[in-house]
């Protein structure tokens, strides 16, 4: 199989899922097309990352979290009510619910890119620790800190820090 | 979602692989996580119709040092000229036998994605299961334009526009954006194309559609075009012969 037939056969097979991850997280259909198309670009660049892995499907989820809050990021004001609609939706008892959409996305832009994607896989997707971590390529340990450190921040922001 | 409730990502390993998923009891009863398969299917389904075919091309030359004319470009320039107001008509032109445009109001052709680049099909061509499909049009006056096939189980799949509820506004000549993913289901499939002066709801033209497709096969090979619609409708069909 040639490169072209291995890059098609790819984005056939985990395209779907790549779109309905960007979809999530950008709230626009146009917006989505064009990030699932640049994270495959930036994919088939790279076929030899791929290349052995067992379960591409973390790896690849991960570069499509990453790439599309990074787009999230640059689209300024128009993403403000984008991405941050299903933040804090989740139902865990441990978690504040962020109402304030324009907030919440302020304060996702004040972190690092890894901190965002923690949050997102554990306030926004409802993933386990494990389960983001092993997306993620790091630690529970890791992913503990950083969520912790968001939730601390957060607090601190809004003003609820009672320490 | 709530607690105890797979995440998106494992619903992704799910779509990709259910029996090595564990998560079919889970599933089974559950009716939010069923209604959360059930979007992300209809999501699927839409990368497969319109993302894929549009994105394709890009996606496979990036995997190879050497760029090619790619079928995908072919159309930007085209379609450029296009939304300036220029009338044009883009190569590559028809074959000789190509018999999709009927009458002189309304032309459809359809182009079907190959190694050596977009070929035009004529009607009732064979062609695989599985191709992607890219189309143009040509209508002599302005008019709300929708585009759908129909095959023998009676499926009747929009492929253009891929949103909206009234028609795509078009003039003159133009390649369309986008295109669209044949099913991989081996039998006939026709493609209407169908331009109104007032907008025509999508609901009514799947119902012309269904109607076609009540005679099975032979009702789709033998349908030129679909009854029902609104006087003064322009319509043009190709049939495609899906195999595998």
């Amino acid at each position: 199989m040639d490169h072209r037939e291995a890059a098609a056969r790819l984005y056939r097979e985990y395209g779907p899922a790549v779109y309905r991850r960007c979809l999530r997280l950008l709230r626009d259909r146009d917006a989505a097309q064009d990030a699932t198309q640049e994270v495959f670009v930036k994919l088939v660049q790279n076929m030899a990352r791929l290349e052995g892995r067992g379960d591409a499907l973390p790896w690849i989820y991960r570069v499509a979290t990453n790439h599309c809050l990074n787009v999230s990021r640059n689209r300024g004001r128009h993403a403000e009510a984008e991405l941050t609609p299903d933040l804090g939706s989740g139902s865990r008892p441990d978690v504040e619910v962020i109402h304030d959409r324009r907030l919440a996305h302020e304060l996702l832009s004040r972190f690092d890119e890894g901190t965002q994607a923690v949050a997102v896989g554990i306030l926004v997707d409802g993933m386990e620790r494990d389960e983001v971590a092993a997306t993620l390529g790091i630690s529970r340990r890791t992913v503990s800190r950083k969520l912790g450190r968001f939730l601390a921040h957060t607090r601190k922001f809004l003003g609820r820090d009672e320490t | 979602m709530t607690r105890g409730c797979p995440s998106d990502l494992r619903l992704e390993a799910h779509l990709l692989d259910a029996r090595a998923s564990g998560l079919t009891a889970h599933l089974e009863g559950c009716a939010g996580c069923q209604a959360r398969l059930h979007r992300m299917e209809a999501e699927g389904e839409h990368f497969r119709r319109f993302v894929f075919p549009a994105t394709v091309d890009a996606v496979v030359d990036a995997a190879r040092p050497a760029r090619r004319t790619s079928w995908f470009a072919a159309f930007v320039p085209a379609a450029a000229v296009a939304g300036a107001g220029l009338l044009v008509f883009l190569s590559p032109a028809p074959p000789a036998d190509y018999v999709g445009l009927k009458g002189d109001a309304l032309g459809l052709t359809v182009f079907v994605g190959a190694p050596e680049g977009a070929r035009a099909v004529a009607d009732g061509a064979s062609i695989p299961a599985a191709s992607a499909l890219r189309f143009q049009i040509r209508s002599s006056t302005p008019c709300r334009l929708w585009i759908v096939s129909v095959d023998a189980a009676g499926q009747v799949s929009r492929l253009y526009p891929p949103w909206g509820d009234e028609g795509a506004e078009v003039e003159s000549a133009r390649p369309l954006p986008g295109g669209a993913v044949l099913d991989g289901r081996p039998g006939p499939e026709r493609v209407f194309a169908v331009c109104t002066a007032q907008p025509l709801s999508l609901h009514d033209l799947e119902a012309a559609g269904r109607a076609v497709a009540s005679g099975g096969g032979d009702g789709v090979r033998r349908a030129r075009q679909l009854d029902g619609l609104p006087d003064g409708a322009l319509q043009a069909s190709l049939l495609l012969e899906k195999v595998d």
